[in-house]
């Protein structure tokens, strides 16, 4: 018996040992991929030998090795390029000659602004890993692909360049603009970009009632909702013309920048979505394509609008093989990773005749958990990320560089908190009387300690905001209140008008990691003024549902102040009630005050008018913003961390915007 | 027995029913639906999305409908043409998203509840013969840690050390150019070395609770008369051991199949999320955050559907092995 127990003892610590060998196998094998994924397949023995992905991988990176030591770098005198070179992952496949891919009015790229990036010639190849933690949605894979009509080197807003549209002419009265469009310009599948391509999004779905029930706001004259619709008229082939009844040359920027819009607003391949159309095809030849589907019969809408892929589609599953003029064309969308290839015909070249982009694709993984993400980031498994690094994990990613990566840290093109007290809470009469009070938001404001702020939460890395008067002053602001007639009771604790103690209740939602410590933060700041400030963390659904239902009293979030052209000033937290009066020409909402309206005439004169006058225009509603306080910017220039591989090129320093050296992708490229 | 099995059945029809409705509400109660959330989302991305598209959006997704309606669709697609819906957030058949996880989970469960068979039978045999010697007492010192510490835990600090000491980052079953391969043999060998630490994860809670069960179970069953007049007329220690006290200490092995099953194909959720596998836990989790309702309906539908069928067994293995066991209520 004894034996026999033994046995049983030694077959569980045999069982023991295979486990920890298995791990440390698993370490081992591990460790060979991570080379063989950093770019020096050569060398790595991979000890699953003899399989097809493993060696697809070396050869891949072989060959870019390869190409780039033959890839010259001359380019011909007075800009204009003699010859063109194409991505040797290209080759054998059946293509036409690179410069027939290439429109005639090919773009010479630099998306970055003159004095932040010095710009590189770079070499083909290599494949660019991002992850992310939410199905379809790689923010950074988004941004680096998506094109826009019109474009604004570093996302700066003073220059407006051609882009997928080659250039603009605005008229004197900014009533109508005339647009160019790039000769010989090809959708990824090689079928022209033509004129008919925007007659068929504006006629046959902007204006058509079923595909658009609400037009689009910044697409009416103006951009107001009293303004009539934009009129198309097609010149030729490659030339149109959007009138306007009132002048609208802030359309401009909107299509370049505002809102990630990207080109799918204006452009789409009509040659491949009209055979989803009812006008072009009988809805009973369409019913067994929306069954396929999964929609009920006669919903020919729906299955349009789910072959129509927008811009911020671009990363979800059912895109792949839909026409596009993106770096990079989704080629497959599983459940577990995104591959995206390069698009052969896309337009931008560098000075030396190189096709971009650089890099031949990008594979985004999908994990379950933002963390999971960081632990793939340190442990130099992702060559690009932005949207998932926070500025807290710094000091983790800077410990873990000699794993290949650089953790840099440029500028945020957001303010990285703003606090809003709703001016038109409407269930608390009493509430409006006091926050509507510019005295008491001016004494608010000076209670705000920035410098704690600053070093507490950002480690130093923000500066106090320029909208406001910086100047912590609590004696001042105690001052204010006295003198609105808020008095103290026994307990010290401020009264409202009606006796009772007045509570500032803040509520949030938890969308950035800063935004919790930053809150409870002000409610210590704004105890000491005798008011019983509270803080609670609310889902963030939940969040955006009170806020439409004009629930939340008082919240903190970020804005896009510190780019001039989004026009955040109107945006509906601090007063939702005369936000939604402005966003439908007084149809719902409540009626602001004067100097509110005056607020709205000015932003709505700035986003309608040309560049030039627009920026002179925010001077004033920043002056406005500053004497009636009516939200709280207290920080600008915080810093967002972005990781690259230590080994990509054309990253620019700390002095731009994050998103723009993600916006600026394609020209990325792997040095050797 | 054929009775009872179809009476069981039968009944199987107004539960179903009842479990689905409760699913479709619950997964409803949180504000707002799946669209608010998307739309939230590349709003905070920077995305202006028009009134237009979210109207849209709604149709698309039938959002538009009443819950009934909703309800009813859902159900009418399932029984008719075996389609469980579509899920949002991956914009594809709920089954095109459920049955690829799946095979990995049955996978890891499976594994998992070997390796805890093979563990804790042979030390719960030998603690309860060695009560109280020094291997028993670290067994169970061992035994109640696993208890104790929870597995996502384990998981969050094995991969944080395996990291430090080594540099290899466990995110995931498998290397960066098998995730999407199709399967294959070097697929299959690239997966078995990462399969252990969540099998050790997955299986160290439960072997120590099935340690001390079977410790508990035995020490009972030896210290029996039959045990006693079997050791007394000689029979030999091994076979008095393995021929009838070591059978009626695994018996609840056998009498908890019913809540194996689900436990088979829903996975360990937290540890799942920790480790990064690809598993229907984390698929789960993640459906109810964004209200994707077709997917965790569907896949809730189905576990319960399993965990029916799997009491069922239960019973039906325990009538059939323990003739002490009567059913009421139907005759034969």
């Amino acid at each position: 018996m004894k034996v026999r127990i033994l046995a049983t003892a030694l077959v569980t610590a045999l069982i023991f040992t295979t486990a920890l060998t298995g791990c440390y196998d698993n370490s081992n094998s591990n460790k060979n991929s991570n080379t063989a994924n950093s770019g020096n397949a050569a060398n790595s023995q991979s000890s699953n030998d003899a399989n097809e992905p493993a060696s697809t991988n070396a050869s891949t990176n072989n060959t870019s090795n390869n190409a780039s030591e033959n890839t010259p770098a001359n380019a011909a005198g007075d800009g204009a390029i003699s010859e063109f070179h194409q991505s040797p992952y290209l080759n054998d496949k059946n293509l036409p000659d690179v410069k027939d891919r290439l429109p005639a009015d090919y773009k010479i790229t630099n998306e970055m602004a003159e004095g932040q990036l010095q710009y590189e010639i770079g070499n083909f190849g290599g494949t660019l890993r991002t992850v992310t933690s939410v199905p379809n949605w790689d923010a950074d894979v988004f941004v680096m692909d998506n094109e826009p009509l019109l474009n604004t080197p570093s996302i700066l807003g003073e220059k407006l360049t051609g882009n997928v549209l080659k250039d603009y002419l605005l008229s004197d009265d900014q009533k109508s603009i005339s647009f160019q469009m790039r000769q010989g310009l090809k959708w990824s599948d090689g079928e022209p970009v033509t004129t008919e391509d925007i007659r068929f999004t504006v006629e046959d779905v902007l204006m058509n009632q079923e595909l658009t029930p609400i037009f689009p706001l910044y697409l009416r004259s103006g951009g107001v909702a009293e303004g009539a619709p934009l009129q198309l008229e097609i010149i030729d082939d490659y030339n149109f013309k959007l009138n306007f009844d009132r002048p609208y040359g802030g359309l401009l920027i909107r299509l370049a920048i505002q809102g990630w819009r990207g080109y799918t607003e204006l452009l789409k391949p009509a040659h491949y979505l009209k055979q989803f159309h009812t006008k072009y095809v009988k809805l009973d030849q369409l019913e067994s394509a929306i069954k396929d589907a999964g929609f009920k019969k006669g919903e020919w809408v729906n299955l349009f609008n789910f072959k129509d892929i927008t811009n911020w589609k671009l990363n979800h599953s059912e895109a792949v093989g839909f026409p596009v003029l993106y770096p990079w064309v989704i080629t497959k969308a599983t459940q577990s990773m995104t591959t995206y290839e390069r698009n052969p015909y896309y337009f931008k070249v560098d000075t030396a005749g190189n096709q971009l982009p650089y890099i031949d694709k990008i594979e985004s993984t999908l994990v379950n958990d933002i963390e999971m993400v960081s632990l793939k980031t340190i442990a130099g498994e992702v060559d690009f990320s932005r949207e998932s690094a926070a500025l807290v994990k710094m000091p983790l990613y800077k410990e873990n560089e000699k794993n290949g990566y650089k953790a840099m840290l440029n500028n945020m093109h957001v303010t990285p908190t703003d606090i809003f007290l709703n001016l038109t809470y409407e269930k608390d009469p009493n509430w409006q009387k006091v926050v509507q009070d510019v005295r008491f938001r001016q004494a608010l404001n000076m209670a705000i300690n920035r410098q704690e702020l600053i070093d507490t939460i950002y480690y130093g890395f923000a500066q106090p905001g320029s909208i406001e008067d910086p100047t912590f002053d609590l004696d001042g602001a105690n001052q204010l209140l006295d003198d609105m007639g808020m008095k103290k009771n026994d307990k010290g604790q401020r009264l409202g008008p009606d006796g009772k103690v007045f509570t500032i209740p803040f509520e949030i939602g938890a969308q950035a990691p800063d935004i919790v410590p930053y809150t409870q933060l002000i409610v210590e700041m704004w105890k000491a003024l005798g008011l019983n400030v509270t803080m609670k963390t609310i889902d963030q659904t939940l969040w955006g549902q009170r806020n439409t239902a004009n629930d939340l009293q008082a919240t903190v979030i970020w804005t896009h102040t510190p780019l001039w052209y989004m026009g955040d000033w109107g945006q509906g937290l601090w007063a939702p009630l005369w936000d939604q009066w402005h966003a439908s020409s007084g149809k719902n909402g409540k009626e602001p005050p004067e100097d509110v309206k005056k607020l709205y005439a000015t932003i709505d004169a700035a986003l309608a008018t040309d560049p030039e006058d627009a920026k002179r225009m925010i001077e004033d509603v920043k002056q406005q913003m500053k004497n009636n306080v009516f939200y709280f910017v207290p920080l600008s220039e915080v810093k967002q961390p972005i990781i690259v591989n230590e080994k990509l090129g054309n990253i620019p320093g700390d002095s731009s915007f994050a998103i723009a050296t993600d916006f600026s992708g394609e020209q990325f490229f792997f040095k050797k | 027995m054929i009775n009872f099995i179809s009476y069981r059945l039968l009944q199987l029809i107004p539960l179903l029913i009842a479990i689905s409705i409760i699913v479709f509400v619950i997964i409803q109660l949180p504000p707002g639906d799946f669209l608010t959330n998307y739309i939230q989302q590349l709003k905070l991305s920077g995305n202006d999305v028009s009134e237009s598209a979210i109207l849209n959006l709604k149709q698309e997704y039938g959002l538009d409908k009443s819950l009934i309606v909703q309800y009813v669709y859902w159900i009418k697609d399932m029984v008719l043409h075996g389609n469980m819906g579509r899920s949002f957030q991956y914009n594809m058949p709920v089954a095109d998203v459920i049955w690829p996880r799946l095979g990995l989970t049955v996978t890891i469960s499976l594994i998992s509840l070997i390796f805890v068979w093979l563990i804790s039978i042979p030390i719960g045999i030998y603690s309860a013969t060695h009560q109280y010697s020094v291997l028993d007492y670290v067994f169970t010192f061992i035994g109640f840690i696993g208890v104790a510490v929870p597995g996502f835990l384990m998981a969050l600090v094995l991969v944080y050390f395996i990291f430090m000491e080594t540099g290899v980052s466990i995110t995931g079953l498998f290397s960066q150019a098998y995730v999407d391969a199709p399967w294959s043999m070097a697929k299959i060998m690239d997966m078995l070395p990462r399969l252990v630490l969540p099998v050790i994860v997955i299986g160290m809670a439960s072997a120590a609770s099935l340690i001390r069960v079977t410790r508990g179970m035995l020490l009972d069953e030896l210290s029996k008369q039959y045990v006693i007049t079997a050791r007394a007329k000689g029979v030999s220690e091994g076979k008095l051991l393995f021929k009838y006290p070591v059978r009626m200490a695994i018996n609840p092995l056998i009498s908890t199949i019913g809540w194996t099953l689900p436990a088979l194909i829903s996975g360990e959720v937290i540890v799942s999320i920790v480790l990064n596998l690809q598993t229907t836990g984390p698929m789960l989790l993640k459906a109810l955050m964004t209200q994707d309702m077709y997917l965790c309906g569907s896949f809730i539908l189905v576990t319960s559907v399993i965990t029916v069928l799997g009491t069922l067994l239960s019973d039906i293995l325990l009538a059939a092995i323990d003739p002490r066991i009567r059913f009421g209520g139907v005759g034969e």
